[in-house]
């Protein structure tokens, strides 16, 4: 295509927005609300995304090994030979697995080879017990000083687990009980749970918000080109009468559906920026939380959606409305 | 079967060969229609409503499809043309309507000008060929004027300054004088016969008889689909 045509192609597509401009400003209207809601949908799920990814990371699963104290104060059941009897004062080292820190850290190892384990940490019984101390007896220290003599201590030694995924957390946290020298394993699997689910329902939420609002964009663009094709059938049968090939006469009704398309992502980018600054003002304002999506680190992805919905239901409403008409010949023209 | 083809020295711009189209209504507008158009002509096409008149001119523009026969202008096939080629056949013919079908928000200059520019020619040939094909048909002064600040017969001579503006071979009028006044439907007719004597065939569909009668030019008479009469030397009754 020539220079000049293509200037003149592009200069029709742009007058065309002014022509009709009071559609123009209707499918404008409604295709920035549009996108300022798909746009505030993600800025959500972003939210939602960070607030869980936060929980994750927060999330630790404590382990405790199969020792002395797991079975003597813990859940662990002994491990008696045939015909022996358990006997609390005098337990023997074959009837529990962990004797000391080295095969308590050849546990952790194995722990932390596995899929889904961030990180896994020892905690010996004592480090377990001063940890107590400082979240539960703080002030009440006197009343338990019997923790500190020799075999006071109760608690027994274990792991400080990090999972990396929710999705697979119970999976994980089975495979941790299963490793031979583990005897419990402490963590927060209907939390996992929750997060899980509200992660699938905000995703599929999104999804079909997004898809929903694209259907109404492309009717909506659709709509207005519909209109120019009416308000220019004489224009599009003379075209066509004196040989305008199919893409010619197409080209300035994409033009106007994309540009109808940018001015709506320019709008939306802008609203959605105001409306989100006011959201987190006030939820900074009344909770104090800092931990929300900020808007200029999503700004130019947000662009991006938006300039590629407008380009997007531009370009396919006006080429679905378009192509209706340009089987249509002559006479077929007043008809329409 | 080449019952009404004319013998002319130059070759053949328009040739119909047991052409027929039926609409899906059910309408039988054209049955067995043979034709042949030289290069060079210029041609009445007359008959009552329903005649098949327009179906004739439709099918000669692509603009519908026969059902049998074989239909050939200015070397295409259109009963094998594929779809995408139909741009390519109407820049070898200009066409005059009726109603004149004039942009009303555009000036005379820019109404002949789109004729051009839809098919992609440049400013500086478009600018040239546009004051040319004014010139020809006496509005070179009116160029900046608004259709609707023209007569009838002007807005004609401008549609008609439209189809010539391409350098078309050949003229298609579908009753160009069926808007005008008596005296302008006469200047019409006169400016085609001019543009018809520097060797652009022309096909004018009429109702007016008269014309027919004063200006000399070969008529072929439809009638219920056929062809029922074709005098190359003009109008007999």
């Amino acid at each position: 295509m020539r220079l000049g045509s293509a200037k003149y192609l592009f200069g029709e597509g742009v007058k065309n927005v002014w022509v009709n401009r009071l559609m123009t400003i209707a499918s404008v209207g409604v295709l920035t609300a549009c996108m300022v809601l798909i746009g505030l949908a993600l800025l959500i799920s972003f939210n939602v995304d960070k607030a869980l990814g936060n929980l994750e990371q927060q999330n630790v699963v404590m382990v405790y090994f199969n020792d002395k104290n797991s079975v003597l104060y813990g859940d662990s059941a002994p491990i008696l030979a045939e015909g022996e009897t358990f006997d609390a004062k005098n337990i023997t080292d074959s009837q529990f697995l962990v004797h000391n820190k080295e095969e308590a850290l050849s546990i952790v190892n194995e722990i932390k080879g596995m899929d889904n384990v961030a990180d896994a940490t020892y905690v010996s019984k004592e480090e377990a017990l001063e940890s107590v101390k400082k979240t539960m007896l703080e002030g009440k220290e006197q009343y338990f000083e019997f923790l500190d003599e020799d075999g006071g201590n109760p608690l027994s030694d274990g792991a400080r687990v990090k999972l990396s995924d929710m999705a697979t957390f119970n999976e994980t946290v089975e495979k941790i009980k299963a490793v031979s020298g583990v005897s419990t394993v402490q963590s927060q699997g209907e939390l996992a749970d929750v997060i899980n689910s509200i992660k699938s329902g905000v995703g599929m939420a999104g999804v079909w918000i997004v898809l929903i609002l694209l259907v109404i964009s492309l009717v909506i663009v659709s709509n207005t080109i519909r209109v120019t094709m009416y308000n220019r059938k004489l224009e599009i049968s003379i075209m066509k009468a004196v040989g305008a090939t199919d893409g010619f006469i197409r080209v300035p009704f994409v033009v106007e559906g994309v540009a109808i398309g940018i001015i709506s992502a320019i709008f939306a980018e802008t609203l959605v920026y105001f409306c989100y600054r006011i959201a987190t003002d006030t939820i900074m304002g009344s909770l104090g939380t800092s931990t929300i999506v900020s808007f200029s680190s999503k700004a130019l992805l947000l662009l991006g959606v938006f300039v590629a919905i407008g380009v997007f239901a531009g370009v396919f409403g006006s080429i679905v409305m378009i192509s209706k008409y340009l089987k249509k010949e002559g006479s077929e023209f007043s008809a329409i | 079967m080449d019952l009404n083809v004319q013998q002319n020295n130059k070759g053949p711009i328009i040739e119909f060969a047991g052409v027929s189209k039926t609409y899906n209504s059910g309408t039988h507008a054209l049955a067995d229609v043979n034709i042949r158009i030289s290069k060079g002509e210029f041609v009445f096409v007359v008959g009552s409503s329903g005649a098949g008149k327009s179906t004739f001119m439709k099918l000669i523009m692509r603009e519908e499809k026969a059902n049998s026969g074989q239909i050939k202008v200015n070397g295409f096939d259109l009963t094998k043309m594929p779809r995408k080629q139909i741009p390519m056949l109407r820049r070898t013919m200009g066409i005059v309507f009726q109603d004149f079908r004039l942009i009303p928000n555009m000036n005379v200059f820019d109404n002949v000008a789109f004729a051009m520019r839809v098919v992609g020619k440049p400013s500086r040939i478009i600018r040239k060929e546009v004051s040319k094909a004014l010139s020809m048909v006496g509005l070179g002064h009116k160029a900046r004027s608004m259709p609707n600040q023209l007569s009838g017969g002007e807005q004609q001579r401008v549609g008609l300054a439209r189809a010539l503006v391409n350098s078309p071979d050949l003229i298609i009028a579908d009753e160009p004088t069926g808007n005008v006044d008596p005296n302008m439907s006469y200047e019409i007719v006169s400016l085609l016969s001019a543009i018809n004597a520097k060797g652009t065939t022309i096909l004018m569909v009429t109702h007016d008889h008269n014309l027919v009668r004063d200006f000399k030019h070969r008529v072929i008479m439809l009638d219920g689909g056929r062809i029922v009469a074709d005098n190359a030397g003009g109008f007999e009754q």
